[in-house]
């Protein structure tokens, strides 16, 4: 296409611009509307001298498939152009998501623009997120103090030549006149590959030495060994601290493939360790648990474990117990799940179950609801698995089974590690016992595929019990069955003792008896009971799904285990109605495709421990000084997000110097992260502070630097899945509307400014090989985007098979013009077709338009009825019920060794302690929840949801209201032990108190009250700016309600950050208690129309 | 209200039946805004006949059939809906009876149906053709919530429709009632005469009014009717009142209303109950079919399962 085919494109550089030009603010300039093509009717539908128009959007030009992304459920979208403008969102039928089964692939395109899918308000609003009046367009550099919101537009070149060279960069600003900054350049001093992978190397060696003098000799060899590059090292004596280059830490809030694709790479470039997700403020308990559940035995020891987790296949279930899960709000569930489950209830062919301390709108479906005391979802698990042991209600065929031979021969693809025998030493059990270390087996030398690559190993066989005798076997034994006894306690014949792991699981069960479990959670036993009964009741076709309820508090890890503990003894892993998990098609080249993106050409080996201690035992480190550590360390988890800020505000392990936040707000997010405030705001403990947002968003607004980046709208990604979507997916985001950012040049190519070209433009500057007109290989430029992503798009429609028998079908003729005409309003900075096509090369372009077509690659519904009764993707692998690895791990906060396997852990502070101080005065327990029509820090400026909630409120039980003499609506201020003035301290002179409506309702537990996430922001569009010295004014709807996050504690231990899961990670969202403060009159601004009912 | 409007048969006092529908007809009453006498009164006059859409063959849609998807038993509700619809327009407009049903057990209170309209029709701030409703009922533990979407009933003998002086309103033979903005003057006797408070008038307000800057999604013209509405410089439908019309401008592509499609929980239903095949008159045929505020005699042609 001719740029003068290209429609008449809404140019936002055209107005005389406020601020500057550095908001979207009165941007697009007005289009005539024009004639409507070839109507000449007057009255098809209506009589009258207006003139009909024909529908835009029945047509598939007009028609562009992307993915949501104003929540993380990642629906398939169909966005519908008009003029140019998006205007409409509806579901993509082409995706499974949003039509129930889904178009099939070989759907015509002028069909589906025909068929809308459904998908939810937010989804709908979601283009209100990228013609938002308060996007940035130009880069803007801080001008006042951190938080103060004032700025000054800079020009992109220069921000990235001051972030590299670094300087007295803020000495216009009060106070930091002579700061010096130290730059990106200096510190990411180690720059020598060679070095870097040789010390590394050292550095895992350091890490295998036990003995403490002979590790002290290692070091001092280290330093003889790297005595060139200590300068490059944060503290020599220290060098498994690793390079300065740890001290530049990049961390993100959502970030999916694709943009973790390219983040990646560019960490690899600048070779630090310190590349951190937010996964722990979300459900990362849920997450880690499944890593941990998912370790594999190989090599004779266990590893490859995934960080996933399992979700009920909602389509086919007779029976579902939902535990802190709502699904019709978020949870990553309203489109996909809710069609699949509605019509099965009203059907009465589904019945479902709700643990939740709230009636949320999914129980309002359910046959019970269970409504715990918060917390208690641990022990609520050990009622039922004392209820379904003591009765013998578990699928036993299933858990005798002890490798894939025996898996197979029981009709099962995946098996459990129920009837393994642990060894239990000083009455606690730790390793599998190994056969060849007790006599009843010889140990083999064997060489096996590790997912750390390939290792030679002594293979000393596990064992069971059957009968009498005790059987040592090869848990990967394909060919010879073994099944095993579930419940043993015995010795092996030279005396040890061995315990089965259903036997632990029992043992933890029978802690209590059924009706003191119950008690435990508030909840009656008779309702239980008949819970437990029905869930027992349906075989496989039964399951329990958790989401964030279960795995956000500090018991996080062993509540979800023990209900994925339950999941077991159900059988149900891998059938349809059972748990299902995550499965996507490949796109980085190493599932097939032509181009393998996965590697980095002149990457630097990061090494060291990293700012948040995760992945390496605390003991193993030279930083090991006894316990308590003074921060926790994290040997199972990653992402954790509350450690990053923290972290660095203490300086443990090591200062951070200069941190890149991508679509971050742990400020807003976070639990407490008005901890997070206090340290951003001082540029002593964070020297210098580079986001990329959308807007001067909650944490954003504490940067020094804030690069304007694509709404999730003008971009791509690669979204990927939810393990309760049974098929195999990769939905494709891609750029559906023009750029709002303003353009820079990067490389000598003209492109947006966004987070790829912020990370491009520093790649240039610092010289890195990986990137530019050389930056696949020679000849291979990476010098836009589009360089990297239509080469996963040309991967993804390649697809796995060598052969190419897996891949996409490829448009025709038509498609392929119908391809350019849709994306006719898309200026030659995001969409040039010419260039797409000679990226993704000429044998795959028309596979390639094929799937950008629709939006992305989705297996075919027929695959269920082919697998049924089993899931068509299966997980196909062992589940540790008993978990070796972390047994042999010791929590940092007190020197024990973990927990293995399902029990119910009190609720405890870093150092183990309970938080009965903290609770001390507080009469109310806080809980969060979702709305459908918010999603944390970015929905504020959706225009059309505000009218559904003007602002939220805080939710009581006016049995609770009585008691404190309120009356509904109520101005009330939340405090707490840990916040006793109940107030975000913004900025210097300005704390805003967290205060909001009461409103009363009989859906909640009494003692229990509950705030929606969502509201209650600051920045954000909601207050004053001030850019290049003009004021724009805050939009005082987008400051509505209250946020109480800084109510919730901060652990007593760490005292910067929030209670926390010490082994899973997750924050504790849900474990406060608080008190509420009748707020004075005239606290609040007048109600913005109705209160509405939640 | 008016004489003709069907008795309603009340169940024997204290029969489960006779406890919910007396609820539901409760939750009805809380959509606000009851007719005031003097409108009512209105109601009486003739149903007006001044329709001035395309009749008989001038009325016949031959839309192509979605030729490369095959629908089945087991395809998405969506598409065998669509599908009838095709069948439906292939009929005279007064052959045709369009009939909503909402499965309000299916219904999950996400008012993705609210948005998908305001979005599809350019609604501005205080403009909602469809709401839905919240209802908690109960104490704790024993405690449920309902949701009661709310669309315009399109009653067979709708109360706004005479009120009109300028005969801006009526009710087509299709069954929908329709608004012609050219000739509405915004008197809001209609907006009144509604005992569901389906109509309300568009003030010209719009919802980035007061930000920087009005953003473009709010300035393309509004399709209703198969027309472009451009309500800048204070254009139609401005000063209007304005309604839920079924999407007419979709029905007339083959396309469902948008609160049918946009719907999670697949709790809406849209057809012609003309058509005794069709999915719409199984359903309302149903014991458990209710409408809303029957006893007013409007006739609603939403119908709710309860």
């Amino acid at each position: 296409m001719t740029p003068r085919e290209q429609q008449d494109v809404p140019d936002p550089g055209r107005r005389a611009l406020l601020a500057n030009g550095a908001l979207l603010g009165t941007a697009f300039a007005a289009q005539a509307l024009g004639a409507a093509e070839g109507s000449p009717s007057r009255g098809r539908i209506l009589e009258s001298d207006r003139p009909d128009a024909p529908y835009p959007f029945g047509a598939a030009e007009n028609c562009l498939y992307t993915v949501c992304l104003n929540c993380n459920t990642g629906c398939g979208i169909k966005a519908k152009i008009q003029d140019g403008v998006l205007t409409k969102i509806d579901g993509n039928p082409h995706n499974p998501w949003t039509l129930f089964p889904h178009l099939p692939a070989s759907a015509a395109p002028g069909d589906a623009a025909r068929v809308d899918g459904s998908i939810c308000p937010k989804g709908q609003a979601g283009l209100q997120t990228a013609y938002d009046p308060y996007r940035l367009r130009k880069v803007l550099k801080r001008a006042g103090a951190r938080g103060e919101n004032k700025w000054t537009t800079i020009e992109f070149s220069t921000a990235l030549r001051e972030i590299v060279a670094g300087g007295r960069l803020f000495a216009g600003v009060p106070g930091e006149e002579t700061r010096e900054v130290e730059g990106l350049r200096s510190i990411l001093a180690l720059r020598d590959g060679k070095a870097a992978a040789a010390m590394a190397a050292d550095v895992e060696h350091l890490w295998k030495e036990k003995d403490a003098t002979k590790k002290q000799a290692l070091v001092e060899e280290f330093k003889q060994a790297h005595a060139a590059h200590l300068a490059a090292l944060i503290d020599p004596d220290h060098p498994d601290l690793g390079p300065r280059n740890n001290q530049f830490a990049i961390v993100w809030g959502r970030l999916k493939g694709g943009r973790g694709d390219f983040i990646k790479r560019f960490g690899a470039a600048c070779g630090t360790t310190n590349l951190h997700g937010h996964t722990t403020v979300c459900q990362g308990s849920l997450y880690f648990t499944g890593k941990a559940v998912s370790e594999q035995y190989e090599g004779g020891s266990f590893g490859g474990g995934q960080k996933f987790y399992w979700q009920a296949d909602t389509e086919n279930a007779r029976f579902i117990l939902f535990v802190g899960a709502n699904l019709f709000e978020a949870n990553y569930g309203p489109p996909n799940r809710a069609v699949r489950l509605t019509d099965s209830i009203a059907q009465g062919r589904t019945r479902i179950a709700v643990v939740d301390p709230r009636l949320s709108k999914l129980a309002s479906k359910a046959w019970k609801w269970l409504p715990i005391k918060p917390g208690e979802d641990g022990a609520l698990a050990m009622a039922f698995l004392r209820w379904m042991i003591d009765n013998e209600r578990y699928d036993r065929a299933f858990l005798e089974s002890a490798n894939p031979a025996a898996a197979k021969a029981a009709g099962e693809t995946t098996w459990s590690n129920a009837s393994w025998l642990v060894e239990i030493k000083d009455g606690e059990p730790g390793a599998f016992a190994r056969a060849a270390d007790h006599g009843l087996a010889e140990a083999q030398a064997r060489t096996a595929k590790t997912s750390k690559g390939e290792i030679t190993y002594d293979e000393k066989f596990l064992l069971v019990r059957r009968g009498d005798a005790f059987v040592a076997f090869d848990p990967n034994d394909a060919q010879a069955a073994v099944t095993g006894d579930l419940f043993v306690d015995a010795a092996l014949p030279d005396g040890a003792r061995v315990k089965s792991s259903l036997q632990l699981v029992r043992e933890a069960a029978c802690e209590k008896t059924f009706e003191d479990w119950c008690a435990q959670c508030g909840l009656d036993p008779v309702d239980v009971g008949d819970v437990a009964a029905e869930l027992a009741s349906h075989g496989k076709r039964a399951a329990v799904d958790l989401h964030r309820g279960v795995a956000q508090h500090t018991n996080g890890f062993y509540s979800v285990l023990a209900w994925y503990t339950v999941n077991a003894l159900l059988g149900n892993y891998d059938w349809q109605g059972g748990m299902s998990a995550l499965k996507t098609y490949g796109f980085d080249g190493t599932k097939g495709g032509p181009f393998d993106l996965s590697g980095t050409p002149g990457k630097l080996a990061a090494f060291g421990v990293s700012m948040i201690r995760h992945g390496v035992d605390y003991a193993a480190t030279t930083l090991f000084s006894g316990y308590p550590a003074r921060r926790n360390w994290y040997p199972l988890a990653s992402d954790v997000y509350e450690e990053i800020i923290p972290s660095l505000g203490d300086a443990y392990p090591y200062p951070i110097k200069a941190l890149l936040l991508y679509m971050g707000a742990p400020t807003y997010s976070l639990p407490a992260g008005h901890t997070n405030i206090e340290i951003l705001r001082n540029v002593a403990k964070l020297p210098l502070f580079i986001a990329s947002d959308i807007l001067i968003g909650p944490t954003s607004l504490y940067a020094d630097y804030i690069f304007p980046d694509l709404s999730y709208l003008e971009r791509w990604e690669f979204q990927g899945s939810h393990p309760s979507m049974n098929l195999k997916v990769e939905p494709v985001r891609q750029p559906v509307i023009a750029p709002i950012p303003e353009s820079c040049t990067v490389y000598g190519e003209e492109q947006p400014i966004s987070l790829e070209s912020l990370l491009l433009g520093l790649a240039e500057v610092l010289g890195y090989a990986a990137f530019g007109p050389d930056g696949f290989s020679p000849g291979a430029p990476l010098v836009k985007m589009d360089d990297f992503y239509l080469r996963c798009v040309a991967n993804l429609a390649a697809g796995a098979a060598p052969d190419g028998s897996a891949s996409a079908p490829a448009a025709d003729d038509a498609e392929l013009a119908l391809f350019s005409r849709a994306r006719r309003h898309l200026p030659r900075t995001v969409f040039d077709e010419q260039r797409w096509r000679r990226i993704a090369g000429e044998d795959l372009w028309p596979k390639v338009v094929h799937v950008l077509n629709r939006g992305g690659r989705f297996q075919d519904f027929s695959a269920m009825e082919k697998a049924a009764p089993r899931l068509p993707n299966p997980y196909g692998k062992l589940l540790c019920l008993y978990q070796e690895k972390t047994a042999k791990q010791r929590y940092s906060g007190t020197g024990k060794h973990y927990r293995g396997h399902a029990c119910c852990v009190p609720l405890a502070d870093y150092h183990g302690n309970p938080l009965d101080d903290l609770a001390r005065g507080a009469d109310l327990h806080l809980i969060t929840h979702k709305v459908i029509s918010a999603t944390k820090s970015r929905t504020i400026s959706n225009y059309w949801l505000r009218p559904l909630m003007p602002e939220n409120a805080i939710l009581i039980n006016p049995r609770d209201a009585r008691r404190l003499g309120l009356q509904d609506g109520d101005a009330v201020k939340v405090v707490s032990s840990s916040n006793p003035e109940g107030a975000w301290p913004i900025r210097e002179g300005h704390a805003r108190p967290m205060i909001g409506r009461v409103q009363f309702t009989e859906t909640i537990r009494p003692g229990v009250v509950s705030f929606a996430l969502g509201f209650g922001l600051w920045a954000t569009g909601a207050e004053d700016a001030v850019i290049d010295g003009e004021v724009v004014p805050g939009d005082p709807r987008r400051a509505s309600g209250v946020h109480a996050n800084a109510a919730m504690w901060v652990d007593p231990a760490l005292k910067n950050t929030c209670l926390l899961d010490p082994v899973g990670g997750s924050v504790s969202f849900y474990d406060t208690r608080i008190r509420l403060e009748r707020a004075p009159a005239g606290s609040l601004p007048p109600l913005r129309g109705r209160f509405m009912r939640e | 209200m008016s004489d003709s409007s069907p008795r309603v048969e009340e169940p024997p006092a204290g029969s489960p039946s006779v406890e919910n529908r007396r609820a539901f007809l409760k939750a009805a009453a809380l959509l606000g805004g009851a007719a005031t006498a003097g409108t009512a009164a209105l109601v009486d006059a003739k149903r007006t006949t001044i329709g001035n859409e395309p009749t008989g063959a001038a009325s016949v849609r031959d839309l192509p059939p979605l030729a490369s998807i095959s629908i089945e038993r087991r395809s998405d509700p969506l598409l065998c809906m669509q599908e009838a619809l095709r069948r439906a327009l292939a009929k005279p407009v007064e052959e045709r009876r369009w009939l909503m049903v909402i499965d309000t057990r299916k219904c999950v209170g996400c008012h993705a149906c609210t948005i998908a309209c305001v979005a599809e029709n350019r609604l501005p701030p205080g403009v909602v053709y469809r709401p839905v409703v919240t209802e908690e009922i109960g104490s704790f533990p024993n405690v449920a919530l309902r949701f009661t979407p709310r669309p315009c009933m399109h009653c067979d003998e709708p109360p706004c429709t005479p009120v009109c002086p300028v005969r801006a309103t009526w009710k087509r033979p299709d069954g929908i009632v329709v608004v012609d903005y050219y000739k509405c003057i915004g008197c809001g006797y209609c907006v009144t005469a509604c005992p569901y408070n389906a109509r309300t008038r568009d003030l010209g307000e719009h919802y980035t009014d007061g930000t920087p800057a009005l953003q473009p999604y709010e300035e393309r013209p509004s399709l209703e009717y198969g027309k472009l509405w451009d309500r800048r410089g204070h254009g139609s439908p401005v000063g209007n009142a304005r309604k839920c019309h079924f999407c007419l401008h979709r029905l007339e592509e083959g396309m469902l209303p948008e609160c049918v499609t946009s719907c999670i929980g697949r709790a809406t239903y849209f057809g012609d109950a003309a058509d005794p095949d069709n999915l719409v008159a199984e359903l309302a045929a149903r014991p458990n079919a209710r409408r809303l505020l029957e006893e007013k005699g409007t006739g609603p042609r939403v119908v709710y399962l309860v």
